[in-house]
């Protein structure tokens, strides 16, 4: 009986040490687990976690066929840790399992001709702090460069991303690309549609061992990186080039300060080609003058000339007040309403002139527009310019883009509210010129002019941007003759033989706009214009050239080339199969 | 039936036999709760064995985890480099893609813009359209419309006719073999030697493989 009592007795001690100890270990565990756990986790990381930033790709600008225009590229700056440099140089394994010893001045000199770098300004670089961890070698090389400097395997050399912005078709839509600077987008779509470029960069962190070796598996992604969507353009890359490359050369041919050109689908208002002149190659910011690094066909308003006449006699046709074949007495000078003193005349002098309304058209006639509106309010008349787009932005909102100016009748002045009918004392862009062309083609539907046609995010969801409302501002009638009367441009206007397209029925019209200079006062230089719609009978694009101060030829002959140019590449491209009825044979006198 | 009852008596007698009774082992029969309180070998070595198991199987499992986990991350880095790569070729390849380049190489083949389109109507054979003369050289007046990056790019140059191989030369690399390797000479080249040396080796790697014979693409 009595070793069972010491038994029990040395049972119960035994119990009591363990459960005392295993309370220790309890009162440890939630000290480390639940007490110091933020303070110890922390220190952990610091030991043991490293931190990296997960990059996301900005989003790419392409064209309508999917060309990229924008594009994100992979550049890494080689760096080194000048405080691991040892003076003597370290020994490199190679292939065979010898080592070959390599001074820090070889090491440089390697990296110098793997990048092309120069060698001196690496040493200064690596030399400058010797108690330094970082320093910059060579910023920014491709791939193929740092693959190079990377098989050198020499062991103070590290690297890092530094994501870069690369354009590979270069001036080809530059002037609506943009581009983007060191700190972020600066011009054009890039920065217009940067909510929809950017990407959002992430952050993960993983586990290291002592000597620094990433533990795998370990990896936490504590911020997912998010790539930017693309921006896709309504413009076509090829047309996009061609018109540039015509544009430019009859510009510097005819010693034009700037030129534009824009090729408009009609039945939605798309723009499949605005090219400038001069054009910035956004891989080059210092190509073109900062003045010109933008898209001068939504930025720069100018006094457009007789190629503002379609809209105004559309504007007529449309109230019922003429047709295309209602007669028009075209005196030598227009005074009727005028202060005392002050007349509009026409390019050419003439005397007493019986035209019709497609005449007046025809031979660009001053006087007949002039004449013309007197059948129509002033409030009318404005607000057929303002119902047309002019006074107002494009639905393209691009950036910097000009409204442009229309006085309005509570402030315009008794020659320009006759002036602004035919495009002097009216300010206007390209673009809202091409949207005018479209409405007159679309059968007097304004559709809004879209540049970009959708955001596709990095999920596959696409947006598009607001488009705005479609209005019809003429009636499918009064569009159709105004487009009659066009064709007598190209059938018997000045330029016909220049504009003309064998084959093709093209409505069209020229302008030579006189420009003020200086001191308000019209000098002798011009922006000359012509503008285009085909085929005649059912539009299917529109197309618009301006050179501004062309030195060797002042009217529009000017421009007609790259028009004519740039309207054959738009049959060929788009497959416009030639006209099978004759134009129209509309009477210009009477 | 008559020889059972003789038989009966006998049985207890064998049992008290006087020899047998000293050695007998006397022992006080286990209690119920006694035999199963005493420990059965069997389940105690299958528990210590299925730990042993349990034990190695996790070991076995860590280990082909961690073999796992570094295939993961290697794969995962060759990913990354493959990624890297795609990214620089598909940056070539814009570049090469774009209309400065193919419109320059192009003039330099000799190519010329076409003229006026003309329409073939292929159910009544009526042609349409007005056929004018082929346009010319776009780029007549220089290229307008800049690219710097291809600055220093390749730009192929118009190849004299090659002499048709006569049948005594012993290569096998006829014409249509060597042609995109000649083709591809460089001529201007300053910076692009990577450029050049990629389409030089694509032509020289497929030369041999298809001798007398177009190259055929490699599908996957």
């Amino acid at each position: 009986m009595l070793t069972f009592r010491v038994s029990r007795r040395r049972l119960a001690l035994t119990m009591f040490a363990v459960f005392a100890v295993l309370t220790l270990f309890v009162i440890r565990l939630v000290d480390i687990q639940l007490v110091q756990a933020v303070e110890l986790t922390k220190q952990a990381d610091v030991i043991q976690s490293r931190s990296v930033t997960t990059y996301a790709t900005r989003g790419s600008i392409v064209d309508s066929n999917g060309v990229v225009l924008a594009d994100s590229v992979d550049r890494f700056d080689i760096t080194a840790a000048p405080n691991l440099v040892a003076a003597d140089g370290f020994d490199r394994k190679n292939a065979d399992g010898t080592t070959t010893r390599v001074s820090v001045a070889d090491a440089i000199k390697e990296i110098a001709a793997a990048t092309g770098a120069d060698a001196q300004t690496m040493y200064t670089a690596l030399t400058k702090d010797p108690l330094s961890k970082w320093a910059l070698l060579v910023k920014a090389v491709k791939l193929a460069t740092f693959d190079k400097v990377t098989a050198l395997r020499i062991p103070w050399v590290y690297d890092q991303r530094d994501p870069a912005r690369t354009y590979p078709n270069g001036a080809v839509a530059g002037n609506l690309v943009g581009f983007v600077g060191t700190d972020g987008p600066l011009a054009g779509t890039e920065l217009k549609q940067n909510a929809c470029l950017a990407g959002t960069n992430g952050s993960s962190s993983f586990q290291t061992s002592a000597d620094g070796v990433r533990l795998p598996g370990s990896t936490v992604v504590t911020k997912a990186a998010t790539d930017g969507g693309t921006v896709t353009l309504t413009i076509d890359s090829n047309l996009q080039w061609y018109a540039q490359q015509v544009l430019a050369q009859q510009a510097q041919a005819t010693g034009s300060a700037w030129g534009t050109a824009m090729v408009v689908r009609v039945n939605d208002g798309h723009i499949m080609a605005d090219a400038d002149y001069p054009s910035i190659d956004p891989n080059n910011l210092n190509s073109v003058p900062a003045d010109s690094s933008g898209a001068r066909s939504f930025s720069s308003p100018y006094e457009p000339g007789s190629i503002m006449k379609p809209a105004t006699v559309a504007g007529m046709v449309d109230k019922g007040l003429v047709t295309a074949t209602s007669h028009v007495d075209v005196p030598p000078r227009f005074t009727d309403g005028l202060p005392p003193g002050v007349f509009i005349t026409d390019a050419e002098v003439h005397g007493d002139l019986h035209m019709t309304v497609a005449g007046v058209i025809m031979n660009s006639s001053n006087i007949g527009i002039a004449e013309l509106t007197k059948l129509e309010s002033e409030k009318d008349r404005y607000a057929n310019l303002r119902a047309f787009g002019f006074g107002s932005q494009t639905t393209v909102d691009f950036l910097g883009e000009s409204h442009g100016y229309v006085a309005s009748p509570a402030k315009v002045d008794p020659v320009t509210t006759v002036t602004q009918q035919f495009g002097q004392g009216i300010t206007v862009t390209s673009a809202q010129i091409a949207s005018m062309y479209q409405t007159i083609g679309n059968d007097g539907k304004k559709v809004p002019l879209t540049l970009v046609q959708s955001c596709t995010a990095a999920n596959g969801s696409v947006s598009y941007p607001n488009a705005g409302a479609t209005t019809q501002v003429v009636s499918p009638f009064a569009a159709q003759q105004v487009r009659q009367m066009m064709e007598t441009v190209t059938t018997q206007g000045y330029a016909h033989s220049l504009i003309s397209i064998p084959g093709y029925r093209i409505a069209a019209k020229t302008g030579t706009a006189q420009v003020a200079d200086a001191n308000g006062k019209y000098g002798n230089d011009y922006i000359v214009s012509v503008a285009g719609l085909i085929p005649a009978d059912k539009p299917q694009y529109a197309v618009i050239v301006t050179l501004a101060k062309p030195a060797t030829i002042k009217n529009a002959a000017a421009a007609a080339p790259v028009y004519s140019t740039i309207m054959r590449q738009v049959i060929k491209t788009y497959r416009i199969p030639p006209s099978t009825t004759p134009p129209a044979n509309t009477p210009v006198a009477w | 039936m008559s020889a059972v009852p003789v038989v009966a008596p006998t049985r207890p007698r064998r049992h008290s036999e006087p020899d047998a009774s000293p050695r007998r082992h006397l022992e006080v029969a286990p209690s119920r709760a006694q035999r199963r309180a005493r420990p059965r070998l069997l389940p105690a070595l299958v528990t210590i064995g299925g730990i042993g198991v349990i034990l190695l199987a996790q070991l076995v499992l860590s280990i082909v985890l961690a073999n796992g986990a570094y295939q993961i991350s290697s794969l995962q880095s060759a990913k990354y480099t493959a990624v890297l790569q795609q990214h620089a070729l598909s940056e070539t390849y814009d570049l090469y893609n774009s209309p400065q380049h193919l419109a320059a190489n192009a003039e330099a083949l000799g190519m010329v813009a076409s003229g006026n389109a003309v329409y073939l109507n292929a159910k009544t054979g009526a042609v349409t359209g007005t056929a004018t003369a082929a346009g010319g050289s776009l780029l007549g007046a220089g290229d307008q419309v800049g690219n710097a990056l291809l600055k220093g790019s390749t730009v192929l140059t118009a190849q004299p006719a090659t002499p048709a191989p006569t049948p005594t030369t012993p290569t096998t690399a006829t014409t249509t073999a060597t042609g995109p390797t000649a083709g591809a000479t460089t001529t201007n080249s300053t910076g692009a030697s990577q450029a050049s040396t990629d389409t030089g080796t694509g032509g020289a790697g497929q030369a041999p493989q298809a001798p007398a014979l177009l190259p055929s693409p490699t599908t996957h």
